[in-house]
């Protein structure tokens, strides 16, 4: 997106600025200036911007990925503070993006944020996804975290998929193609609660979560969890991994589906 | 034989809150059976979702998902931990 006319300093070195904010991480065994100027060259798109998306966005902000996506139709509302911790009682009444925006250009001014007021929909998906490095869920429904994924697996983009359910979270990466879709994990579209329940510091751990693998899939750093659920029951603190298989006839990533592709 | 079943998500509330249960059950008892049981302690649709083989809830037998053992057939021994886990889609 950012053309050689760009305000933003060159994409293949650090400024001095640069080096001193991410100083901590490029001290990373293993990270150093090569991954620090691949996430500044990195574009990624949050879908959602409450909970989750919170914690995502200050994390990839923080970190310097270098263009972010925040895609969320909604307004700030007083209920939403117990949890997305990138509003201000102040930002209540103000579209999520716009508010976002305003907080992560405080954070890091080094970097672009891009606020997107709509909702993810099988109509603007492509648009929203094509010029992005990977996609993170950070959606609060069933149903557009589905078309979130069909849209991943059809574009080929990585998603990284998180939810959140009280005490609970979940963690996946999906690697189109590759690795089991949403669509393998839960071949049946469960029913949508009308409001869920939510604990801030849950959100917070699974967004965070999000962000480091988000962060590894763009520097190239460790595994991911593309077919591993990860589990997280914080009623007494215990982790489950469950292995995760691609579905063969998965209507979203299934082989019929590829072969017809090809 | 005891079995020690913990409950997640929807599925904790539809057994009013409670993370663990314990049922008691004969030896030699599957899956199957655990489920006919749990159905004496609260209606649950995602549990007859399970028996007809049309659920996204994951289940594990002692941390191992019984896809990898034998489904709804796995057998149970006395002290195992069986886990109902359904996806969830806060944010």
């Amino acid at each position: 997106m950012s053309s050689p006319s760009s305000p933003r300093s060159p994409e293949d070195e650090l400024t001095q600025s640069e080096a001193e904010r991410y100083d901590r991480q490029l001290r990373i065994a293993g990270f150093g200036r090569g991954s620090q100027l691949k996430l500044k060259r990195a574009k990624v798109a949050v879908v959602g911007a409450g909970g989750l998306g919170s914690a995502v966005l200050l994390y990839l902000a923080a970190a310097g990925v270098g263009r972010i996506k925040v895609v969320d139709d909604g307004v700030v509302e007083l209920s939403n503070l117990n949890r997305q911790i990138l509003y201000t009682t102040e930002d209540i009444g103000r579209p999520k993006p716009e508010a976002a925006s305003r907080r992560l250009r405080e954070l890091n001014p080094e970097i672009e944020i891009e606020p997107l007021q709509e909702k993810l929909t099988d109509e603007n998906a492509e648009d929203l996804l094509k010029d992005v490095d990977l996609a993170i869920d950070c959606l609060d429904n069933f149903e557009t975290r589905f078309i979130l994924n069909r849209a991943c697996v059809s574009n080929s983009k990585p998603l990284v998929h998180g939810a959140v359910y009280g005490l609970e979270g979940r963690l996946m990466t999906i690697i189109p193609r590759r690795s089991p879709c949403l669509a393998c994990l839960i071949p049946r579209k469960p029913k949508e609660a009308a409001v869920v329940p939510v604990l801030g510091s849950l959100a917070g751990l699974v967004g965070a979560l999000e962000a480091l693998e988000a962060v590894k899939l763009l520097a190239g750093l460790g595994s991911s969890t593309a077919g591993r659920l990860l589990v997280i029951d914080g009623y007494d603190l215990s982790f489950y991994w469950i292995d995760v298989r691609r579905d063969p006839s998965c209507p979203i990533c299934g082989e019929k589906w590829w072969i017809e592709e090809r | 034989m005891r079995t020690i079943v913990k409950t997640f998500a929807t599925l904790r509330e539809a057994f009013g809150g409670r993370g663990v249960l314990y049922l008691d059950l004969p030896d030699g008892s599957t899956i199957k059976d655990l489920l006919k049981a749990l159905r004496g302690c609260g209606s649950v649709d995602e549990l007859d979702d399970l028996v007809e083989g049309r659920s996204s809830v994951k289940v594990l037998v002692n941390g191992r998902e019984i896809t990898y053992l034998a489904g709804l057939e796995t057998r149970l021994r006395d002290g195992d931990v069986v886990a109902f886990i359904p996806p969830v889609a806060g944010g």
